[in-house]
């Protein structure tokens, strides 16, 4: 599910938040970094970094496959858009319940606890990314000056 | 938004539906063949192909970033997965307007109609596949062999 925040009045240094953001997706071992857009739009600076899953995962459903990073704005006004894609994702709706995946798929869908999820690496993500945004701005960090849409 | 169809009894010759796939993606000019996963987890074959933007869009909001294609499972019964990304799709949301890109991030939200849209473009893919399932099996394709599941 994509999260999108707008940050307005902090005056970040966009360029150091993005180069932090980077180093931490290429730190990421089961990661490698596909495409970077940087450019402008409409005048608007723009920022964009996809990582893709390098390797076949052990289990299929929920396991990260790409996250994506898009930074667009200026220093005191700016949105922020995370993005982590999972395979299968929709058989894991509580309605569906595990016996979709029965038959050929069961063994894909076994070992689940030892993959790199899509949901849990987004959350541990996004708090580091908030500790990035604070180390990278030249003014106080505050709940009121963040908005945060969710889909 | 991801979509999984499950096919059963088709006889479909799964490694040249993914190669023609992989075709339609490198014919549109706007995409970059970024990563392809093949191998099978945990027994079950597994193919997974990533296209990603190669350019900046000329607006944001709704414009395709990526498009995954993923198929597992076996000639008689499998499973293919189309995920089509796009940049700040929360802000083209009907009940938050255009009011949320005033200010410096206005630029961002114009030009709607000359971007290749991520909606557009999922449903032209989707009808595509479906042609070539029908193309790469040696039993007919019926809907009663075809369920569909949306996230």
């Amino acid at each position: 599910m994509p999260f999108i925040r707008r940050y307005k009045d902090l005056g970040t240094n966009l360029d150091g938040l993005y180069e932090g953001i980077k180093k931490e997706l290429q730190q990421d071992k089961d990661l490698t970094i596909a495409v970077e857009n940087n450019g402008v739009i409409n005048n608007v600076p723009f920022k964009s970094i996809t990582a893709a899953r390098a390797t076949v995962p052990r289990a299929i459903t929920g396991t990260l496959r790409e996250v994506t990073i898009t930074i667009a704005g200026v220093p005191d006004d700016w949105l922020l858009e995370l993005h982590t894609g999972a395979w299968f994702g929709n058989m894991l709706l509580p309605g569906t319940g595990g016996f979709l995946i029965a038959g050929p798929f069961g063994a894909a869908a076994g070992a689940g606890a030892s993959a790199v999820l899509a949901a849990d690496y987004g959350r541990k993500l996004k708090n580091k990314i908030k500790g990035m945004v604070k180390k990278h701005s030249g003014k106080t960090y505050a709940e009121s000056k963040i908005e945060t849409f969710i889909s | 938004m991801p979509f999984v169809r499950r096919y059963k009894d088709m006889n479909t010759d799964l490694d040249a539906l993914y190669k023609d796939i992989v075709k339609e993606l490198q014919n549109e000019k706007e995409l970059n063949v970024a990563k392809e996963l093949k191998g099978d987890v945990n027994g079950v074959p597994f193919m997974s192909v990533t296209a990603n933007r190669s350019s900046i869009p000329k607006m944001v909001t709704g414009t395709l970033r990526e498009v995954t294609v993923t198929i597992t499972g076996e000639k008689n019964d499998y499973l293919i997965e189309m995920h089509t990304g796009e940049w700040f799709s929360n802000l083209a949301m009907p009940y938050l307007g255009a009011s949320i890109l005033v200010g410096p991030l206005a630029g961002l939200a114009v030009a709607g109609t000359a971007g290749l849209m991520a909606a557009q473009y999922g449903r032209k893919l989707k009808a595509k596949i479906k042609d070539l399932v029908k193309k790469h099996s040696k039993e007919k394709y019926s809907d009663e062999k075809v369920e569909t599941f949306i996230g």
